[in-house]
């Protein structure tokens, strides 16, 4: 515990006033000790007291409604789609789908073609006639 | 923000874009912000602007905040108190007209005077201290700053501290016993 003598506690109570919660932490215990240990004290606690009554009947109003949900409005947020924007996204993945479909619908023809194609470079009238006389069989 | 905050879970879910943890900072917060910015400016309106515009910084500090040595209320405080000492000096750099005169004190005398009126009568008082004695008083009264932090956001060690905020007390209890008597 500190020291504290009537000097420093005059000090004390004229910064902090009356209220030992308001007073340091490191003097409090010391501070309290001597106001219970010396006369002088007293006077000295009820001068200060007289003042904090003064300062503690000032009041400032709540902040307004108005001025909560302004401050609030400018708060971030998680991104959440709007009206707007879930249009334009519903928009897009349709876009999209449609695309896919298209590509995915190539793809099955492209994958087709050479088939089809090699059915028509190949066509029935196309293919020679096979030769059997020069085959080599070998057995 | 240190690791003991008390409003460090709630900067950080703000920051990932939590709108119940704004409004609670913002329960929290706004009065105590207003209610520096009144008591420093002595205009409810200004405070309002200053209020929102601490909030605004807050909005976008916290995703980005991280643990350090000063509390996140601290430096909110810091914030919002150089915000009102740019206030207070371009009032200053202002000069007040030739005619201008302090308002007239308004009496305290009635021993039934209305809470509203001793109210009044104490914030008049507030705003005719020295700045700087106002400053003391409002960050370790009213802020319920402790003595260390209130010192370090006006840049002075706490036996300066000590010596503003008894002389402010002086001269509000003086001040209202001319206007009583």
């Amino acid at each position: 515990m500190l020291e504290m003598d009537l000097n420093r506690f005059e000090t004390l109570v004229a910064a902090y006033g009356a209220t030992p919660n308001r007073w340091p932490d490191d003097e409090r215990a010391a501070a309290e000790a001597f106001a219970r240990a010396d006369p002088r004290a007293a006077a000295l606690l009820a001068e200060a007291d007289a003042v904090d009554t003064l300062l503690f009947a000032h009041r400032v109003a709540e902040p307004s409604r108005t001025l909560r949900t302004m401050v609030i409005e400018g708060a971030p947020r998680k991104r959440r789609l709007t009206g707007r924007a879930r249009l334009w996204w519903s928009g897009l993945a349709l876009a999209l789908a449609g695309a896919g479909g298209m590509l995915a619908g190539s793809a099955a023809t492209a994958a087709l073609e050479p088939i089809s194609a090699n059915v028509q470079m190949y066509s029935h009238e196309d293919v020679p006639a096979l030769d059997y006389s020069t085959e080599e069989t070998t057995l | 923000m240190n690791p003991d905050d008390p409003d460090g879970d709630l900067v950080r879910r703000v920051g990932e874009g939590d709108v119940h943890a704004a409004e609670a900072l913002v329960a929290r917060k706004l009065p105590r912000m207003t209610a520096l910015a009144q008591r420093l400016l002595g205009d409810r309106a200004e405070a309002e602007d200053v209020a929102q515009e601490v909030f605004l910084r807050v909005w976008k500090s916290a995703a980005s905040w991280r643990p350090g040595a000063a509390k996140f209320d601290t430096w909110m405080h810091r914030v919002a108190f150089n915000l009102c000492t740019d206030r207070l000096r371009k009032r200053r750099e202002v000069a007040l007209p030739e005619t201008w005169d302090a308002p007239d004190p308004q009496p305290l005398a009635d021993a039934a005077i209305s809470a509203e009126q001793q109210s009044d009568a104490v914030g008049r008082a507030l705003a005719e201290l020295a700045p700087r004695q106002r400053e003391a008083i409002v960050l370790t009264y009213y802020q319920e700053l402790p003595n260390r932090e209130a010192a370090a956001l006006m840049g002075i060690g706490v036996d300066a501290l000590e010596s503003l905020l008894a002389r402010g007390r002086r001269a509000l209890k003086a001040r209202l016993e001319e206007t009583d008597a």
